[in-house]
């Protein structure tokens, strides 16, 4: 379905690519912002992404899903991004949740489910982009392993193997910051 | 079933996409291994509370950025395409594999075979050139032959054939030495007066060469007949050759010089000089 959309618009429908924005964007939204904690930055990253789809239209040949092609265009556009805003590469953007944390009241349950939260926001920040990567494309785009090992370019027990190492660096972070 | 395996396979357990079998092993395990326990539950507890990190709402400016972005896009794209030849190669782009290259390569040689062939089969039953060439041959062997003639002909004893080779030299397109001296030499010493007077003629037509002009000057102390002084006199008016003056005066000047002619001569030389 989302093929056939996508090579019609090779072929010069563009008009269809309305159609695969709205079925599509807040997806490629939540992985943008998850990879790079950036809010304003993911926004502006979804255009490059839609841009480029665009664009490039003719590389995509119809063999593996559309979805697979849009992460792989999402994934490059992301390294850009990064190569652009290397100094604050790695910096999540904590300021929102920082002043909570500050907050006093820890018998607080919400708060404390807060602090929580923003524990776990931090250790996924501090992952290195392969390893908060393949978390965040099960985790939160819920792909099959099979799908994310055809965006990596890589063996499903790649994948297997990184998402198993991804989990202990977390709770490795995730343990220590809530202490 | 040992505790390296159980990690190995943690990610499919974490995404629920463990097949049963495999599934009721795990369990098997955990049930006797509180240490194996303990690892999985943190690492589930932890799998499941990610999901309670949420993913803030897009401005719905996006939308509209979006949309504009792709008329933008959409209006570039039509003015990029009245070059056609850009919307071709991207039509056919998404066509281009190896096995379609060797696929035109071939019927590519095809063609070039069967054009090949066509322009073969053409030089083999009418080979222009060679044909060309041929024909210049055979017209430059023409030529050569009609200057043997002509001048074998001038020999001839009988005056009418050697009045039919001078003749000739007004359809020999380029005249040569040869035939320049032929022609002198018969105006000088030919013994028939008509002979010598068309051989004049011929030469005034080719009166362009320097080597005739001189010849026809010198030619006029030569002459014995009449005719052919006045017919020589006239020429030399016609041809404006000052040269001629002092050849005429010793002409005028000699005895035998027939009175009319002599008349001739003093207004050539008038109209000479």
């Amino acid at each position: 379905m989302d093929n056939a959309l996508m090579l019609k618009v090779r072929e010069g429908d563009l008009d269809k690519m309305g159609l695969l924005f709205e079925r599509y964007h807040r997806e490629l939204f939540g992985f943008l912002y998850h990879m790079s904690g950036q809010p304003d930055g993911s926004e502006d990253m979804v255009q490059t992404v839609f841009y480029r789809m665009l664009k490039y239209r003719h590389t995509f040949t119809g063999e593996g899903s559309f979805r697979a092609w849009m992460y792989h265009l999402a994934r490059n556009v992301l390294a850009d991004f990064r190569q652009k805003h290397k100094r604050s590469a790695q910096q999540y953007d904590l300021a929102n949740y920082a002043e909570k944390i500050a907050g006093g009241l820890a018998a607080d349950e919400a708060l404390h489910k807060e602090q929580e939260l923003a524990a776990l926001r931090e250790a996924l920040a501090s992952l290195s982009p392969d390893y908060r990567e393949v978390l965040v494309l099960s985790r939160f785009q819920e792909l099959k392993y099979e799908e994310i090992a055809r965006v990596l370019g890589t063996t499903e027990g790649a994948v297997k193997v990184r998402v198993h190492r991804a989990m202990q660096e977390l709770k490795k972070f995730f343990f220590s910051i809530e202490q | 079933m040992n505790c390296e395996n159980v990690k190995e396979q943690l990610p499919e357990w974490l995404n629920e996409q463990l097949p049963a079998a495999e599934r009721a092993v795990l369990d098997d395990h955990l049930a006797g291994c509180p240490d194996c326990r303990q690892e999985l539950n943190a690492t589930r507890q932890l799998w499941q509370r990610l999901e309670n990190i949420p993913t803030p709402e897009m401005r719905p400016e996006v939308r509209t950025q979006f949309y504009a972005m792709l008329g933008t896009f959409k209006a570039e794209e039509t003015a990029r395409q009245r070059s056609r030849w850009t919307a071709l190669v991207h039509r056919l782009l998404p066509w281009w594999k190896p096995q379609a290259a060797l696929r035109l390569a071939y019927s590519l040689l095809l063609v070039a075979v069967g054009v090949a062939a066509g322009y073969g089969l053409q030089y083999w039953q009418m080979p222009p050139l060679a044909y060309k060439q041929q024909i210049d041959t055979l017209s430059a062997q023409v030529v050569e032959m009609r200057q043997m003639m002509m001048l074998s002909l001038l020999e001839n004893p009988s005056a009418t054939e050697r009045l039919r080779a001078v003749s000739f030299t007004k359809d020999i397109t380029d005249v040569d030495g040869r035939i320049i001296d032929a022609l002198l030499t018969t105006l000088n010493n030919d013994p028939n007066v008509n002979v010598r007077l068309v051989t004049l003629e011929a030469l005034v037509e080719l009166a362009g060469d320097a080597r005739v002009r001189e010849g026809l000057v010198q030619a006029l102390t030569r002459q014995e007949s009449p005719l052919v002084q006045v017919a020589l006199a006239d020429v030399m008016v016609q041809l404006q050759e000052r040269k001629s003056i002092k050849p005429l005066r010793q002409l005028l000047r000699r005895e035998d010089t027939n009175d009319l002619v002599k008349a001739k001569l003093a207004q050539t030389i008038r109209e000479l000089s």
